[in-house]
């Protein structure tokens, strides 16, 4: 079996996130990159499908130079390859440009499945994996919080509000997963050690043979019009007790229309 | 040109690995047991389950034991690469981080096992490499400290199997270990140089004494050893070389030791700048009064310093075979390390004041420790005077 993941470098989930002032991107040098935290879970996943039936896992992302240390993190977990499109002309890209672009490079490699964490901590739209599969023309069954593979049919588990609904369809198919599935492992130093001998390639727009116009923040059909920084917090209001602070606390609550 | 300080990228890369698994797994354990465990109301001995569960579960991530050979369960990381995980898990601040990567805690497996025949590794390497179990380290007598090759433990070749006799104390995990690697006189005339072995002797052989409650977080006990017999080829390498095997493994421990010295003085500077910056006195954050930031400047400066002793030693055992080449390098930085981190915290203790003082603020049990350091592994006075006879004194 052939298992793609796709990951995501994100900027560290705890640092202070900022806009670009030129263009209104994500400034993904203010931070220190990380693999997107879902994603460590999918890639997670990838591996022990790939350990249970036999098989490759190809991990797949789409980002500047420095998203190549998050290839590297999937290659020590123990993912065999890796596939890095890099090219000026992403820069900008929206969720609709991004899952043409996955799209075309996971085409072009005939996978049996692709694995998605279900959303990013940075755009937090959770919906590439369901454009890549509408894409790709494969089912998607996605929000997994458990993943079967039996022959020719994927099984999962998708987490709703009230439990989970088990869905199947046939491969190849689309898979997302949520942070239920598994306790995804960290890189050992044999994972490290080995990761530098596992085959990445790099592919720009042009390798990849994707339509440049489709692409960037030109091609985007959403835009940021206008940002703000937060403002500041302002004081809170003190309320002093002198034995009528639950009845103070309740009109308060009231007039704000909380209760 | 040789000269290279660079951190080789796997190691940066593994140090993020420890660091995510620290803040995920131990961080939270830390937080819910802390109060619980080491409140005022100390109760070390209550916290050994949660030391024995994250010592098995840095074990399963890949990070307990790491230098161990992969023969051995292990991974085969350099000693600095060792050296830097140990540095990381003490500056994080938790003591739970300490048991993650073993050393220098005598409670993981000495790198003196891999002296034991091949058939006896699956009893006494593979459970420790892999957390399931614990040893200690039985050097120390009542009557000998620093000058250890006046012990008198003795052991007497019975057919085919060693009689052991003798008292051990200070023995740090001592209570809570499966087995003892113990040091015994076999040539009362060669004693150092060639009278001297080491055994690996099971808990069922010996009996624990007190409990020796000292100043640190852990506590040493008495072990009593009453005809105590193990089979012939429970030797530790050759028989009467158990001071040179030990020996050749004492530069990388140094190195751990100085590591974990250099990354409580960190912790120790972290959390005092911190602190400086966000507490008022006299209207103005402390960190303004220079009576107050001085101090913290110079210790930076010591850590910088301590830091490229550490660095350099490990470097050193790993790129040179001769062991007795590398012991003024190893004793100058347990040295500097231990006393000089000490220094580190005692004006970090002062820079909180009052809170320093305190069981539950994060500067005293770090002082503790740190001086415990000075004494233990070699003596900042036996450093002196190995570091003396490489001047030819």
């Amino acid at each position: 079996m052939k298992i793609a993941v796709c990951v995501k470098q994100v900027p560290d989930t705890w640092a202070e996130k900022k806009l670009r002032d030129d263009d209104s991107t994500l400034d993904r040098e203010a931070a220190d990159g990380v693999m997107n935290e879902l994603d460590e879970y999918a890639v997670e996943e990838a591996l022990r499908l790939a350990e249970a039936n036999g098989g490759e896992v190809v991990v797949v992302t789409m980002g500047p130079e420095r998203a190549a240390e998050t290839v590297r993190k999937a290659l020590s977990m123990g993912a065999d390859a890796g596939v890095h499109l890099v090219d000026d002309s992403l820069h900008g890209s929206d969720a609709l440009a991004t899952s043409y672009a996955l799209a075309e490079v996971l085409a072009a490699r005939n996978f049996d499945l692709v694995i998605f964490g279900s959303e990013s901590t940075d755009a937090r739209m959770s919906v590439v994996p369901a454009m890549v599969a509408e894409r790709l023309g494969l089912p998607q069954v996605t929000f997994a919080q458990k993943v079967d593979v039996d022959g020719s049919k994927v099984a999962i588990q998708r987490q709703t509000e009230y439990g989970y609904d088990d869905v199947e369809a046939e491969l190849p198919a689309v898979v997302s997963v949520v942070e239920k599935i598994n306790e995804p492992r960290y890189p050992s130093f044999k994972g490290i050690m080995a990761a530098k001998k596992k085959p990445v390639e790099t592919l720009t727009v042009a390798d990849a043979g994707l339509d440049a116009a489709k692409l960037g923040a030109t091609a985007a059909w959403t835009k940021v019009a206008s940002f703000a920084a937060r403002p500041p917090k302002a004081a809170g209001t003190v309320v002093t007790d002198e034995g009528d602070g639950g009845a103070k606390i309740a009109t308060y609550l009231t007039e704000q229309k909380f209760v | 040109m040789s000269m290279d300080f660079s951190i080789p990228a796997e190691l940066t890369e593994l140090r993020g690995a420890f660091a995510d698994f620290l803040e995920r797994e131990v961080r939270p354990l830390e937080q819910e047991y802390t109060r619980e465990y080491w409140g005022p109301s100390l109760d070390p001995e209550a916290a050994t389950p949660l030391i024995s569960q994250v010592r098995r579960r840095s074990a399963d991530a890949g990070f307990y034991a790491p230098y161990l050979p992969e023969a051995a369960g292990g991974h085969g990381l350099s000693v600095l690469g060792t050296t830097l995980l140990v540095e990381d898990a003490a500056a994080s601040g938790m003591r739970l981080a300490m048991v993650a990567v073993a050393p220098p805690n005598p409670a993981g497996p000495s790198t003196l096992l891999l002296k034991l025949p091949a058939h006896l590794w699956s009893t006494y390497v593979l459970p420790v490499a892999t957390g399931h179990q614990t040893m200690c380290f039985a050097l120390s007598e009542p009557e000998a400290g620093s000058d250890a090759q006046s012990i008198r433990t003795q052991a007497v070749l019975d057919g085919d199997e060693w009689v052991i006799n003798g008292t051990k104390h200070y023995i740090t995990n001592g209570a809570d270990a499966n087995f003892a690697i113990v040091f015994a006189v076999t040539d009362a005339q060669k004693r150092a140089a060639g009278g001297i072995t080491a055994f690996v002797v099971p808990r069922e052989q010996y009996r624990v004494g007190q409990i020796q409650y000292n100043m640190s977080d852990s506590h040493p006990a008495e072990l009593f050893f009453d005809n105590a017999r193990v089979p012939a080829d429970h030797v530790i390498g050759e028989v009467g070389m158990g001071f040179l095997e030990a020996m050749s493994f004492l530069n990388a421990g140094r190195a751990y030791i100085g590591a974990q010295a250099l990354g409580l003085a960190e912790f120790c500077l972290t959390s005092a700048a911190e602190h400086t910056r966000s507490r008022t006195a006299f209207g103005k954050p402390l960190a303004k009064f220079q009576g107050v930031s001085f101090p913290l400047a110079r210790s930076k400066v010591d850590i910088e310093a301590m830091r490229w002793l550490v660095y350099h030693l490990a470097w050193r055992v790993d790129t040179h075979q001769d062991a007795l080449a590398i012991m003024g390098d190893a004793s100058i930085t347990k040295y500097a390390t231990t006393e000089w981190a000490y220094e580190v915290a005692d004006r970090a203790l002062q820079a909180y004041g009052g809170m320093g003082l305190m069981r539950e603020g994060p500067i005293e049990r770090v002082l503790r420790h740190l001086r415990m350091l000075r004494v233990v592994e070699g003596a900042s006075e036996v450093q002196l005077l190995v570091i003396a006879r490489t001047l030819g004194l």
